[in-house]
C-alpha cells in the first residue's frame, strides 16, 4: 500500500475540482467545497480502480478524514 | 377489472426484494399459481411467507447463468404472465468503468431478460395472450450521475422489449415496460440513504410532486399490464414518476 501522502495525491487528481495540496490526512473529506454524493461516488470508484476494493456505501459512512479513508481501504486490501 | 388474473399462472423474476417482492404479495390476492424466481432463497421463502397461500412456487435461479435459466423452464407449466424485476443498481462514474462493472451489470439488467425470454419462447413455456412486463427505469429518460452503465443496460431492455412486442404481437402477446423513478425498496434503504446525506436525500425528494414512490406503486401498474384489462396496450413505456418529470415547482 502506498503511503497517506500518495494516497492523498491520487485522489486529488480523481477530483477534478481540487487543486494539488488541498488536503491533508485530517481533512474532513465531507468539508470539501461543494461536497455532494457525486464525490462519495468517486471515492468508492476511486478505491475499487486503484486499491481493487469495494467499499460499501455503510464503509464510507463510518469515515470522517481522509486518513480514515486511508484506514478502511489498508484494512480492505489486507483481508 | 383485475377478475381476469384469477385463471392465470404467472412468473415473477428477481421476486425477493421490492418491486418483486410487492408485486407477487399483491397478485396472490388474484392468482392461484406464482412462479417466484430470485438467487436468494431465504428471501424468496420470505415473500412467499407475506403471500395469500396457494399453489405458489420458488424456484432458486441465477439468471445470469444459463444453466439456471434452463433449470427454471424446465421446473415451470406453461404460464400466462411474466415480471421481470430482476435487477442491480451499481453508480461508477464513466472515467472509473471497467469491464467487471459492464459485465456485471449488463448480465443482470440486459441477458437475464434476453436469455430468459428466448429460452421460455423456444420451450413455448408462453400461453397466447399473455403479457409479459419488464421492470426498467426513469432514468432512461432522465439521467443522473454515475448512472451511465445501469442506464445504458435499462435501455438496451427497453429497445429488446420494444423488438419483442413486435415480434410476439401476432400471438396476441403483449410486452410493456413500466420506468418507475425513485421508488422506497431495500435498495434505496440501504444504498442511498448510507451514500448521501439526509439534507440531499430530502432535497432530492421534495422535487417528486406526489413525493417518491412506494414498490405498491408499481404492483398495482403490474396487475393492471397483466391482466386482460391491458389487452389493447404493447410496446408501451409507461413513466412512473410522481410528476418528478413535469417541471421545475
Amino acid at each position: 500500500m502506498i503511503d497517506v501522502h500518495e494516497f492523498i495525491s491520487l485522489l486529488e487528481k480523481e477530483f477534478d475540482d481540487l487543486s494539488p495540496g488541498t488536503l491533508t490526512p485530517n481533512t474532513n473529506y465531507r468539508d470539501i467545497p461543494n461536497w455532494s454524493s457525486m464525490h462519495a461516488l468517486i471515492i468508492i470508484a476511486f478505491a475499487d480502480a486503484h486499491f481493487n476494493v469495494e467499499l460499501t456505501a455503510t464503509e464510507l459512512k463510518n469515515t470522517q478524514t481522509i486518513q480514515d479513508l486511508y484506514n478502511v481501504i489498508q484494512s480492505k486490501m489486507n483481508q | 377489472m383485475l377478475e381476469s388474473l384469477r385463471q392465470k399462472k404467472i412468473l415473477i423474476t428477481g421476486a425477493s426484494s421490492g418491486i418483486g417482492r410487492n408485486t407477487a404479495v399483491l397478485l396472490s390476492n388474484y392468482c392461484s399459481h406464482l412462479y417466484l424466481s430470485a438467487r436468494r432463497e431465504v428471501e424468496l421463502q420470505n415473500t412467499l411467507s407475506l403471500m395469500k397461500k396457494a399453489h405458489h412456487q420458488i424456484i432458486t435461479a441465477d439468471l445470469t447463468q444459463k444453466s439456471a435459466i434452463e433449470k427454471l423452464i424446465q421446473t415451470i407449466e406453461n404460464i400466462d404472465g411474466w415480471v421481470h424485476c430482476t435487477g442491480k443498481v451499481l453508480p461508477v462514474p464513466i472515467k472509473f468503468i471497467q469491464q467487471k462493472h459492464y459485465d456485471d451489470v449488463f448480465a443482470t439488467n440486459y441477458l437475464s431478460a434476453l436469455y430468459t425470454t428466448s429460452a421460455l419462447l423456444k420451450h413455448q413455456k408462453i400461453n397466447p395472450s399473455s403479457s409479459i412486463v419488464f421492470i426498467s427505469s426513469l432514468s432512461t429518460l432522465h439521467t443522473y450521475f454515475g448512472g451511465a452503465l445501469y442506464i445504458s443496460s435499462k435501455s438496451a431492455l427497453e429497445a429488446f422489449a420494444k423488438t419483442l412486442a413486435l415480434e410476439l404481437a401476432p400471438k396476441k402477446i403483449r410486452v410493456n415496460v413500466l420506468q418507475p423513478a425513485l421508488v422506497k425498496t431495500e435498495i434505496y434503504e440501504s444504498t442511498v440513504n448510507a451514500a448521501v446525506n439526509e439534507e440531499e436525500m430530502k432535497k432530492h425528494e421534495r422535487q417528486y410532486p406526489l413525493g417518491i414512490g412506494e414498490p405498491a406503486d408499481i404492483a398495482n401498474m403490474t396487475a393492471f399490464l397483466l391482466s386482460d384489462a391491458a389487452k389493447w396496450l404493447t410496446g408501451t413505456f409507461i413513466k412512473m414518476d410522481g410528476g418528478l418529470t413535469l417541471g421545475f415547482q
